[in-house]
């Protein structure tokens, strides 16, 4: 299975990440996004004629949209990332899976903006951005009361893989997180995961690991 | 305040390779700029009132200043080395003091938290004194060891890197460190940085390699990995502007090189992007 | 807010946002604050900047009973003494190197910072529960007309329906903002617990609108 990726994408991040939360073994090819504009050349667009990564390629099937990437990674190797299968459970992956692409187009697009001098309107992008982090929140919150730490379960699915790199990497993108407690609990819960991998932006949790045992005294 | 001292240093304003006739609207030091390339090919860097400003273009980057440079751009000799590879690492945008970027490439100890289980990892976290000095005016740490589980992307397993630092302009440093492929050799690895703004900057990493095997698009990869993994700490760093006065912060012994930048800004007034009265 | 001669409790989080061994960033009057929980449960408030590089600390991590920076892993203890110089494995830091704290009270669920030197205590919530958190970019005033209530120094009681009453409780932010702790009687069902959240939404969504539109000071 290979996966067309650029390490600074948090899409691309979304599959990698779904990979090493399911122990599927992917073969990395990087594209040069920047400065190269690889995705726009010819070869990839003959794969993807959007122009856009990541891309996804196993055998003849050819994916060029990260959350069917997610669903197509949790069917073959971790069904139980697809949510348990309840009527409403099933409802509510659907609705966040949709759900992310407004964080691409918001906070990624403002990540683009901030950090790669993208185009863009910032000001409208992040007023987009923090919309959809209060949906995100309201949401969290609603499925605490329910009992459940994930967006559409009690336990992690697609949905949360889904919704995570976009809305960790906010501040790339000059939007705070702050403001958002249930994200910051909902976040830790993800970065808790065994098997969990960072991409650049995401820190790693160092809590996880005990403090190394320093010589008294010593040096 | 006035910046003089400053507005006479060379500063990198875009990537030669990407230049085109329609330019690049960018900005040095809070003036709006153009950067484009002629009919002839040439780099042509344009100020804010349509006058023209002074150009060189070396090492991947168009060069260019407000003032009036006494000197030539400083000098990598590496650059001229047959064998490297010259990687344009592109460009990132940083919400922070064009002094604190630089002074954050020059720091090691930040490695096993910041850029864990590539540049460092606990508990490998111990800062061995090191050798600072003023050499012909550049500010030069050497002898700096660090223990490294991915020094490189041609790195294979931890190994104890060696450093040297150099500081040539006030918003330029230069890294070389030992190349794994080639012992007795040292990677070349620098941050550019053009000041946009006081707190706002544009840093153009680029590289000279001894490295025969990675894809250069590993080789960038790797590199804006690292990058990137600083730029969350630089963008929360308070004040935004460099602290010049004792006492706002406190170094220690792993930081004489910060230490002696510092100084060195100071001395020379370079001050733009640095705050002198502790608030 | 509580304001007596001496200083004032202003509440800054829900007890749940801040479980053992974590850090979250919180703002008081006073400033910004890190705020964390020990692995043995102990709260604390320090000023949110390392002093050593002027790293936020509430980016930082949570070991044990030490707060660390996450940009050089300097640790700092409670009372705010630097604990651990991890480039310096061997050195015992200085007491001069240390963060200013601020005195942290928990009551009824409430995180509570003091600002200067309140004598008391923060005041109790009898009967009520926390159900969430959430910034508005609006005034207490614009808070006030969307509610249709006025504050008292406790925050507002506000009835979302004949049948239910809230009290969201206010914290004063810079640039007019507000942060609004949703408080509901302990007997309320899950429904009616989701119904009090959507209807902070809503009220938040109001305030706002008039804040924009220059209607509330």
């Amino acid at each position: 299975m290979k996966l067309y990726d650029y390490i600074l994408s948090p899409s691309c991040y979304k599959v990698r990440l779904m990979a090493a939360l399911t122990d599927v073994k992917l073969d990395i090819r990087p594209v040069d996004f920047h400065p190269g504009a690889e995705h726009r050349g010819a070869a990839l667009m003959d794969l993807n004629p959007a122009g856009s990564i990541p891309i996804l390629e196993d055998g003849d099937l050819i994916l060029t949209e990260s959350s069917a990437m997610l669903v197509y990674l949790a069917a073959r190797a971790a069904p139980e990332w697809l949510g348990s299968g309840t009527t409403e459970e099933t409802a509510r992956v659907q609705q966040w899976l949709s759900f992310s692409n407004r964080l691409t187009t918001s906070l990624g697009a403002a990540r683009l903006h901030e950090m790669l001098l993208r185009p863009g309107d910032i000001t409208e992008l992040q007023m987009h951005g923090i919309a959809a982090l209060r949906e995100v929140e309201a949401g969290l919150v609603e499925q605490g009361v329910r009992g459940m730490r994930f967006l559409a379960s009690d336990r992690p699915t697609v949905a949360d893989i889904a919704c995570f790199p976009y809305v960790a990497l906010a501040p790339d993108g000059g939007v705070s997180l702050d403001p958002y407690p249930a994200i910051r609990l909902w976040s830790r819960a993800l970065r808790s995961l065994e098997n969990f991998i960072e991409m650049p932006g995401i820190h790693r949790l160092h809590e996880l690991k005990p403090a190394p045992y320093i010589e008294p005294g010593g040096a | 305040m006035t910046h003089d001292a400053m507005i006479d240093e060379w500063y990198p304003v875009g990537l030669f390779s990407k230049l085109d006739a329609g330019g690049r609207k960018t900005a040095l030091m809070g003036e709006p700029i153009d950067v484009a390339r002629d009919a002839e090919g040439n780099a042509r860097v344009t100020g804010g009132n349509g006058r023209p400003l002074p150009v060189c273009v070396r090492y991947g980057h168009v060069w260019s200043s407000l003032g009036a440079p006494q000197k030539a751009l400083f000098a990598i000799p590496e650059a001229d080395q047959a064998g490297r590879r010259f990687v344009d690492v592109g460009v990132v945008r940083v919400r922070c003091s064009p002094l604190r970027a630089v002074e954050n490439f020059l720091d090691i100890a930040h490695f096993p938290f910041v850029h864990t289980d590539i540049l460092g990892a606990e508990p490998h976290t111990e800062v061995q004194n090191y050798k600072v000095e003023i050499r012909e005016d550049e500010v030069w740490a050497t002898q700096v060891k660090f223990y490294q589980p991915q020094a490189a992307k041609s790195a294979s397993g931890g190994i104890t890197t060696e450093y040297m630092y150099r500081v040539p302009a006030p918003t330029c440093a230069v890294l070389y460190k030992t190349c794994p492929p080639r012992p007795g050799e040292w990677d070349v690895i620098t941050l550019f940085v053009q000041p946009l703004a006081e707190d706002l900057c544009d840093v153009w990493p680029w590289m000279a390699l001894y490295d025969d095997t990675t894809t250069l698009t590993d080789l960038i990869h790797f590199q804006q990995t690292i990058f990137l993994q600083d730029r969350s700490i630089l963008e929360n760093q308070i004040p935004r502007l460099l602290p010049l006065d004792p006492g706002m912060e406190i170094p220690t012994r792993a930081d004489l090189t910060s230490v002696a930048y510092r100084r060195w800004l100071k001395r020379h007034d370079y001050t733009y992007g640095a705050q002198l009265v502790a608030q | 807010m509580l304001p007596d001669t001496t200083g004032f409790w202003t509440p800054v989080a829900l007890s749940a946002d801040l479980p053992a061994g974590t850090v979250m960033p919180a703002r008081t009057p006073a400033g910004s604050i890190a705020l964390w929980r020990s692995d043995s449960g102990r709260t604390a408030a320090s000023a949110d900047r390392c002093p050593h590089r002027g790293m936020r600390l509430s980016h930082g991590f949570v070991r044990g009973e030490a707060l660390s920076c996450i940009y050089h892993g300097w640790s700092y203890a409670q009372a705010g003494n630097c604990l651990r110089i991890p480039a310096h494995p061997g050195l015992a830091p200085p007491e001069t190197i240390r963060v200013a704290t601020q005195r942290v009270e928990e009551t009824d669920g409430l995180i509570w910072v003091a600002v200067g030197e309140p004598t008391g205590h923060p005041p109790r919530m009898e009967g009520l529960v926390p159900l969430r958190s959430l910034m508005a970019h609006a005034s207490v005033s614009a808070l006030e007309i969307a509610a249709g209530a006025t504050a008292d120094p406790v925050g507002i009681v506000w009835k979302i329906e004949p049948s239910q009453t809230i009290r969201l409780l206010l914290a004063l932010q810079e640039d007019d903002q507000t942060l609004i702790h949703v408080m509901l009687s302990d007997k309320c069902s899950p429904a009616q617990r989701i119904a009090a959240s959507r209807a902070a939404e809503s009220l938040r969504r109001a305030a706002e609108a008039l804040q924009a539109k220059g209607i509330a000071p």
